[in-house]
């Protein structure tokens, strides 16, 4: 709270920005972390504003990005350093992946029920928080064991020849005018 | 079982319902000949040979069934050998359920049920859940998911429930089930097949297991299913016809299928090894909707088990084994529209080499179930043509001396003698259902009482006369249009709370009304004594829109229930494994958001939820170590540039923008769905298009509430 209070200029602008901007930023914040399903209000507060402290200090030097935008990039440098670190994995060029990874090893964990004052505290963190982030894998199927099922040759009979037939043109056709020929016949002897 | 034992039954069973055919087509004859002999009598007589011989085949199912039951000598799997004391230590089963496009909450609540039981019996380990989707709607798809990672998280069954969606629909139920045992069925020694809408006990499910190891020679055992759950009141008198006459019919379907029985493609457990040896099916030759693919698989199936000498049994006497039917008139035509394609179909499979005969009269009477409806049309047709020639042609109505004097009948009571057998014939399996009913009383608790159940059995018989003159009618359609290579598309319905709409009704039933109407008004005016005969015909088409409005109302059903009528053993003591589906079913309802949803919803949260997203994701690269997936993946393009564009097209004018085909193929590809995670949180508000702000805006609504 003291690193944005010194960032305060006498105009009431933070980091040279509008309040309003800041406000923005804090809401795109807040919302990513809600939807993480960070609930505990003082814990979102302070991780909301954390995120916004470094991206104040970012501010004055980068005059063409909004204050949002600087705050959406360090919400995601924060958190991908953060999955980087308990999963013991390399942030520098990390792979797309590794926010997936990290996200679902937070849903197995049960991160949001049991473990919500470990998100994006720096380490040491409790042996058997880490060791459920660690060790979590979503298993949708058992190992595939592959194989490949042919139809067996099936002679249909007599069918197989009338089927033949259905590729004589103007079948249809054809059989719709026996068909009506049929019937006229039939009424005249229904009818004689 | 011995060939020619089994040969005799097969004899007995259908010369008796021949011989009965042969004696009343011929007191038929005798009294058309009275009247004098034309051509359109000739007609007459063949239809009347044809439908009796159907009703006839219904009748002696009910005989056979009650003389077994009462007598005590069924023949079931479950008596051949003490099999409770089979080991299924080693066995590996595959509990599967195939689905496509369901009610996802009743399909998991449906698992979960049967999983909670299976849990019970100390068995679990031996068993393995399937979801097997085949949704095309992206929202089910993720509503799947998502449904899927709660389930396990809430029965901790991880590695024990999976879930698997494939990327194409092809070769449908039968082509999703084979997929599967491409990919898994080799770790399988039996599976399971599962209904959206089954549920198993789990008691059964290891009954089923002990008896396919009791007998190395069966292929397939199915377990008839119960409807339960029922809550209109065309659903109550459809589950209580089904309880209370089923045990009768299908006692007297197995004296003569014994080992050579039917699959109906659901609650049933099949050996894997025959099943993948034999059992792929082969496409028809011709074109639609005769040729191509096979629709109904289930009955094909069991004929190819059964043409390669594998046994098929019914374990009929197994309980706790279920389904449920649709709720209102309506929805149950538009399932029968589905079984007649496919039933219809079975006709170029009839002559195949090598079938047993047993398969032939099994799809024969699939068929004739459809044509039923078209041949008893054309019977009342050609009645009434005859009717209103004899009247009209000026020829006397004096009737000559029939064949068959020494019945001493007069014309007028030939013809009620024949009308009286023909309904004997429809109406004895009911009562002989209430009499097996009456010998037993813990049975007759179950239905609510004797004298309830016969009040429901009154009902339910006028319902069935009221309802089957439009099966006759919609079922004429069904044959009619397929025969011409069509098939009948309806529009999803739209249903009320508490059943079908007013309109709906109307727009399905304005052509039977009219029927109806038309054709009172030509029996009135051809003869108004004949008028009274036909009532029961034409009141049920003329009064078809408030029928088909009023049996789909759950209140009615209720009412009904308070009453004690329509009661079946489900109802009266409910299992424990439906009564924790429906306390699930409840909570779900009473804690879950009504309004209505979004379009596209799913595809919004899978892109913007984390942990949904998250799911995804890992599905989807799961997907890739199978390399069918992975080949299929590579073919539609995923990880190509075009892919991004889209995804890029998707943020900036929202998912209405694009083509249906364009929004899965966005959604099958894992890095992308992570560049749009990405993008839809990091992008400034103004850089999105106005979709996803609105998406989002709803998104972060949804979480605070």
């Amino acid at each position: 709270m003291n690193g944005i209070g010194a960032l305060t200029d006498p105009s009431g602008h933070l980091a040279g920005r509008p309040l309003e901007e800041w406000n923005a930023a804090y809401e795109k914040v807040e919302n990513y972390f809600h939807a993480l399903r960070v609930r505990n209000k003082v814990l979102l507060g302070q991780l909301v504003l954390r995120v916004l402290e470094r991206a104040m200090r970012r501010a004055p030097a980068e005059p063409n990005h909004s204050a949002t935008q600087l705050a959406a990039e360090e919400m995601d440098r924060l958190v991908i350093e953060w999955f980087a670190a308990v999963l013991q994995e390399s942030s520098v060029n990390a792979d797309q992946m590794l926010t997936t990874r990290g996200r679902l090893a937070l849903l197995l964990a049960d991160m949001p029920g049991r473990w919500q004052d470990q998100f994006l505290r720096p380490g040491p963190w409790p042996e058997e928080f880490v060791g459920a982030m660690r060790e979590t894998y979503l298993r949708a199927g058992p190992d595939f064991q592959l194989s490949k099922m042919t139809p067996r040759p099936f002679d249909l009979g007599p069918i197989t020849t009338l089927t033949n037939f259905s590729r004589i043109p103007y079948l249809k056709m054809a059989l719709s005018w026996i068909l009506f020929a049929l019937l006229l016949i039939t009424i005249f002897i229904l009818t004689h | 079982m011995p060939h020619i034992r089994h040969s005799w039954r097969l004899f007995t069973f259908y010369s008796c319902a021949l011989a009965l055919t042969g004696l009343v087509s011929m007191l038929f004859a005798d009294l058309l000949w009275r009247t004098g002999w034309s051509a359109s009598r000739t007609v007459l007589l063949v239809l009347f040979v044809i439908l009796f011989f159907l009703a006839a085949v219904g009748c002696m199912h009910g005989i056979f069934g009650f003389v077994l039951r009462r007598s005590g000598a069924p023949q079931c799997i479950t008596q051949l050998t003490d099999y409770r004391a089979q080991s299924i230590a080693g066995t590996s089963t595959a509990i599967i359920f195939p689905i496509h496009n369901e009610d996802v909450v009743r399909v998991y609540e449906g698992l979960r049920a049967t999983y909670e039981s299976l849990e019970k019996t100390g068995q679990l380990e031996r068993f393995d859940f399937f979801v097997l989707s085949d949704s095309t709607d992206p929202d089910k798809w993720v509503e799947e998911e998502q449904r899927w990672y709660d389930l396990i998280h809430e029965l901790d069954a991880l590695g024990r429930i999976y879930y698997r969606h494939r990327l194409n629909d092809e070769g449908r139920k039968s082509g999703n089930v084979r997929d599967f045992l491409n990919a898994w069925g080799r770790r399988y020694r039996y599976f399971i097949v599962c209904d959206a809408d089954s549920v198993m006990r789990g008691e059964t499910l290891v009954d089923l297991v002990k008896l396919m190891e009791a007998h190395p020679t069966v292929g397939l055992i199915q377990a008839v299913p119960a409807l339960v759950n029922a809550e209109s009141l065309l659903g109550r008198i459809q589950q209580f016809a089904n309880r209370l006459y089923t045990s009768l019919f299908i006692a007297g379907l197995n004296y003569w299928a014994l080992n050579l029985g039917n699959y109906w493609g659901h609650n049933a457990i099949i050996r894997t090894e025959p099943f993948m040896q034999y059992c792929d099916l082969p496409q028809l030759p011709g074109s639609k909707p005769f040729g191509g693919q096979i629709l109904s698989h289930d009955f094909v199936e069991a004929a190819l088990l059964l043409r390669e000498n594998w046994e098929i049994w019914f374990a009929y006497d197994l309980e706790g084994s279920y389904e449920e039917t649709p709720q209102g008139i309506i929805e149950n035509a538009q399932r029968d529209r589905r079984w007649c394609q496919g039933n219809l179909q079975h006709s170029l499979v009839l002559f195949a080499k090598g079938l047993r005969n047993a398969s032939r009269a099994h799809l024969l009477f699939g068929i004739c179930g459809y044509l039923a409806g078209p041949l008893w049309l054309a019977f009342l047709v050609t009645f009434l043509w005859i009717y209103w020639f004899q009247k009209h042609s000026g020829l006397s109505n004096i009737t000559v001396h029939a064949f068959t004097p020494y019945l001493n009948l007069s014309g007028t009571a030939h013809a009620l003698l024949v009308f009286i057998i023909c309904m004997v014939v429809l109406m004895l399996p009911k009562l002989l259902a209430m009499i097996d009913l009456a010998y037993d009383g813990k049975r007759q608790r179950a239905f609510g009482g004797l004298a309830r159940a016969t009040v429901g059995v009154i009902g339910e018989t006028i319902f069935s006369t009221l309802h089957a003159p439009l099966q006759m009618l919609w079922h004429t359609r069904f044959v009619v249009t397929n025969l011409f290579g069509r098939s009948v598309s309806w529009g999803q319905q739209k249903r009320a709370a508490d059943g079908t709409t007013w309109p709906f009704a109307i727009q399905r039933h304005w052509g039977h009304t009219l029927m109806g109407l038309v054709s009172g008004a030509f029996i009135w005016q051809l003869d108004r004594s004949l008028f009274w005969w036909f009532t029961p015909l034409f009141t049920g088409m003329a009064f078809s829109i408030p029928f088909s409005v009023l049996t789909s109302r759950r209140n009615l059903g209720a009412c009904a229930r308070k009453l004690g009528l329509f009661l079946t053993p489900e109802e009266t003591k409910p299992p424990l494994e439906l009564v924790s589906l429906r306390a699930h079913l409840k909570i779900h309802e009473l804690t879950s958001d009504t309004a209505p949803r979004r379009p596209h919803s799913g595809l919004a949260k899978a892109v913007l939820d984390p942990y949904v997203n998250a799911i995804h994701v890992s599905l989807l690269r799961e997907k890739k170590l199978n390399p069918i997936y992975a080949e299929q993946l590579n073919k539609l393009g995923v990880g190509s540039p075009a892919v991004r564009a889209l995804a890029e097209k998707l943020l900036a004018d929202g998912p209405n923008k694009l083509a249906a085909a364009e929004r899965l193929l966005i959604m099958v590809d894992a890095h992308t769905m992570v560049w749009l995670h990405r993008q839809s949180w990091l992008c400034p508000r103004e850089s999105l298009g106005p979709w996803w702000r609105a998406a989002i805006r709803e998104f972060s609504r949804q979480d605070e509430s």
